[in-house]
């Protein structure tokens, strides 16, 4: 288990790597932060005056090796934008977004789990139904319509919920619902097709013939058997929720890493853009990683075959 | 059945436990500050060396300008450090005395050594304020004879100092605590700022808020009606307007077309008229202007196919008035004397303008780029370069939009790339001061980037402008700049802007009056 741990660890910095040149030189693509930096008054000095005092006149690999060389001791750099050390940024950041991500995928898989199994249990009648109906609205509705909508009426109309901002858990139900609405759908979705394949097995007819209680059956049963491609789906949704919650993070005026992205790409703030997209990969490794555990953890197969 | 209820209660849990955070959230709660919401920060940055006149709205509470100025715009003697400054004949000493006995929020005297050290660090290498340039050329010497005194020795003979240092422009006015920033070095300040002014920093949750405090007792506004002001940066207008519904927010920045929607619900809705005049101009190329519209009669036919009414009445939901002048800053105009006349305003008039265009040898068009971009507060961008398109094509001009980010256009127009291409901006209105600053990056061809007039005439009076310190002959070199602008169709004037914000039901009045991008939020909260 160790050796294959040590292996993801050396593929996922193997992918860090790459992932630094292609982001240094795409930010860089985009063009000249300093168009909107300087005021429009700004001279040629100026700009020469600004473009040493923020690095940007060194040679690319000069640049690049300083990047690389100080984001290895977690230090991103200043942003150009907020003239605050990007470290900094990242710190305020990815925390309101793990526990946004978290609470979403809480949601999700609270309301997931049951009407996926009730479905998968109920197969064809009403019940099942309805859940189907909620799991393509969820996966297609756009969900800054979905955001837009709770905030008009939730929030400002019928006021049940705050509109915005981060004070206290009340102000997590509205974002955490919409970016968890969506997953709901994916992983009922799953977990009713994963789950009627399981209840059609053999073991789980003889444990019924043995007059095992019912729930037992679907809880502990078929649904441990049942969890290997949702524990994927919803490891996967747990780092995109973390790094690409731009809209709801905009709509709910949620400070966190999405928006931090959005605000670093608009305003060309390459240390920034850098930084995030660094996090953001190492994020989705550190996910991967424990995904791959946990499925060593419910199956034990797939332990034995590595 | 059995089936079923195994899996039932789990959801009921959620339920449960949703309709807990319902009740426990409260509604409406009770405010214990001031609190603004607005769409952007713009840089968030809180030394004022670092942001320029886009961050004033809160800075403004935390500094005191060397010299202070009235919610129209007037140098004021009771707003500012300075009680009262003169300058000597030549014009080139200002000397400024500084009111007594203010402190920093450090307890520190302000002195004259503050305002030196201020000064000279706006002007310098690293700062990013929109007038450091045009000061740094101009300053020679600071001098500090007394601790209430500091005199600004200037290269030329000027007048433009007291309002440079005001609150009018931009940040380079602001007074900073020399012995705190020597103490803990730049990056301390910027992260924990400090100031003088009436509110101190608490504490910057970058894209989230910017919390200040009042202090007990302030020579500005007295003891504050509110104990601290809460900034919060809330991107999206419909969750603004919530909160606004919800009681949570004072202020708030809205669009031009939820204002009646709001006014209806009994919202009172505040505007800054004129706070912006949308222009367009043609980029020039390397040499000046270039063919098509180097013939005045093209620029005259261009500007006559715009109905600038529907415009205003289409595009910015009636918020908006039609422009004449180019680069007429209309806050300006009462400063220098200049009055828009009625044969000034440009008629809707395709005809006319077709027949210009055949006169001028284009009856089959001409090929033009219009590059169209979005701009902060004006969200309605893209939709006018493709009205003005419109209106253009109905004239035989061949229009092809071509969709970019501001920074990029503004890249191409001043290493002139894109020679007779068309772009805009919303251009933040000013006083006279102010106005000759743009006049001096737009419209005068030895600040060759920016330039956008090419004209000869007009370079000679702007040169003027900056040599003289008669006021009156200052006000009849604008005015004929501003006609001269108007008559040879420097540009493509469209609309002035009024810009709404929506204020919660029991705030009281307010004019958040008409200074380039400052809110006049310590107005507000005066407790005098």
């Amino acid at each position: 288990m160790l050796r294959f741990i040590g292996a993801r660890l050396l593929q996922s910095l193997v992918a860090l790597a790459i992932i630094s040149v292609v982001v240094f030189v795409l930010a860089r693509t985009t063009g000249d932060p300093l168009y909107l930096i300087l005021p429009m008054s700004a001279t040629q000095e100026d700009f020469a005056n600004a473009r040493q005092y923020l690095g940007l006149d060194r040679p690319y690999v000069e640049q690049y090796l300083s990047f690389v060389g100080r984001a290895v001791i977690g230090d991103f750099g200043t942003s150009l934008r907020a003239r605050r050390p990007v470290s900094e940024l990242i710190r305020e950041r990815l925390p309101n977004s793990l526990k946004l991500a978290a609470f979403a995928m809480g949601v999700s898989l609270a309301m997931a789990f049951p009407l996926g199994v009730m479905a998968a249990v109920r197969k064809g009648t009403g019940l099942d139904r309805a859940a189907q109906i909620i799991s393509v609205l969820g996966q297609s509705l756009p969900t800054f319509w979905v955001a837009i909508l709770l905030v008009e009426f939730v929030a400002g109309r019928l006021q049940w919920l705050p509109a915005a901002g981060l004070e206290g858990f009340s102000s997590y139900v509205l974002p955490g619902f919409t970016l968890g609405w969506f997953v709901v759908a994916g992983l009922m979705r799953l977990l009713r097709s994963s789950m009627l394949e399981v209840l059609d097995s053999e073991y789980v007819k003889l444990a019924r013939v043995k007059g095992v209680v019912e729930h037992r059956v679907i809880w502990l049963h078929a649904l441990k058997n049942a969890l290997i491609p949702v524990v994927t789906f919803a490891g996967i949704y747990f780092a995109i929720l973390v790094t690409t919650a731009i809209v709801v993070e905009t709509v709910f005026a949620w400070p966190g890493l999405g928006r931090l992205a959005y605000e670093g790409i608009s305003s060309r703030d390459f240390p920034v853009i850098q930084a995030v997209v660094l996090t953001t990969a190492a994020i989705v490794a550190v996910v991967n990683l424990c995904v791959d555990c946990l499925y060593a953890f419910i199956d034990p197969r797939i332990r034995y075959a590595r | 059945m059995k089936r079923a209820r195994g899996v039932v209660s789990p959801f009921l849990l959620v339920l449960v436990l949703i309709g807990m955070v319902m009740v426990g959230s409260g509604w409406a709660q009770a405010k214990p500050e001031l609190t603004v919401a607005l769409s952007s920060f713009s840089t968030e940055v809180l030394d004022p060396a670092l942001g320029g006149h886009i961050v004033k709205y809160y800075l403004s509470l935390m500094f005191d300008y060397l010299v202070g100025t009235t919610p129209d715009g007037q140098p004021s003697r009771d707003g500012g450090l300075a009680n009262r400054w003169e300058n000597s004949s030549d014009y080139k000493r200002w000397t400024f005395h500084l009111r007594k006995g203010v402190k920093f929020h450090t307890g520190d005297d302000v002195t004259s050594e503050d305002v030196k050290f201020s000064l000279q660090r706006a002007i310098g290498k690293r700062s990013t304020t929109g007038y450091a340039g045009p000061l740094r050329t101009l300053i020679q010497d600071i001098e500090t004879p007394a601790p209430d005194r500091v005199v600004i020795v200037t290269k030329e003979p000027t007048l433009i100092i007291p309002t440079y240092l005001s609150r009018s422009l931009s940040t380079e006015g602001m007074v900073l605590p020399k012995k705190y920033i020597e103490a803990n070095g730049d990056d301390v300040f910027a992260r924990k700022p400090v100031g003088s002014g009436p509110y101190k920093f608490v504490e910057q949750v970058t894209g989230s808020h910017i919390r200040l405090a009042a202090m007990d007792s302030h020579w500005r506004i007295g003891t504050s009606k509110h104990k601290s002001i809460l900034f919060r940066l809330v991107p999206e207008e419909t969750t603004r307007i919530a909160l606004l519904r919800r009681g949570e927010v004072d202020v708030a920045d809205v669009s031009r077309e939820r204002v009646r929607e709001l006014e209806r619900e009994g919202f009172p809705v505040h505007f800054r008229r004129d706070e912006a005049i949308l222009s367009m101009w043609w980029v020039l190329g390397p040499d000046g202007r270039t063919p098509p519209t180097k013939d005045k009669r093209v620029r005259e036919a261009m500007n006559l196919a715009l109905d600038r009414a529907e415009i205003a009445a289409a595009i910015f939901a009636g918020k908006a008035d039609p422009a004449a002048v180019p680069l007429g800053l209309s806050w300006s105009f009462k400063d220098v004397g200049f009055k828009v006349t009625p044969e000034m305003a440009y008629p809707y008039d395709p005809a006319r303008a077709k027949k210009l265009l055949a006169d001028a040898g284009l009856a089959s068009g001409f090929n033009l780029d219009v590059y169209a971009y979005q701009l902060p507060g004006l969200p309605e961008g893209k939709a006018l370069a493709e009205a003005v398109a419109g209106y253009w094509e109905k004239i035989g001009i061949k229009t092809r939009l071509i969709p970019v980010d501001y920074p990029a256009f503004r890249k191409l127009w001043v290493d002139r790339q894109i020679p007779g291409a068309v772009g805009y901006y919303n251009i933040a209105n000013r006083d006279w001061i102010g106005a000759y600053a743009l006049l001096e990056k737009m419209a005068y061809s030895p600040s060759k980037p920016n330039d956008t007039a090419n004209d000869p005439e007009i370079d000679g009076m702007i040169a003027q402008v900056m040599r003289q310190t008669d006021k009156e002959k200052i006000n009849a070199l604008m005015r004929n700049i501003f006609s001269r602008l108007r008559n040879e169709h420097s540009g493509v004037p469209v609309v002035y802007l009024h810009s709404p914000y929506a204020t919660s039901k029991t705030l009281g009045k307010w004019n958040p009056g008409t200074v380039m991008y400052d809110l006049f939020i310590d107005q507000l909260v005066s407790g005098k």
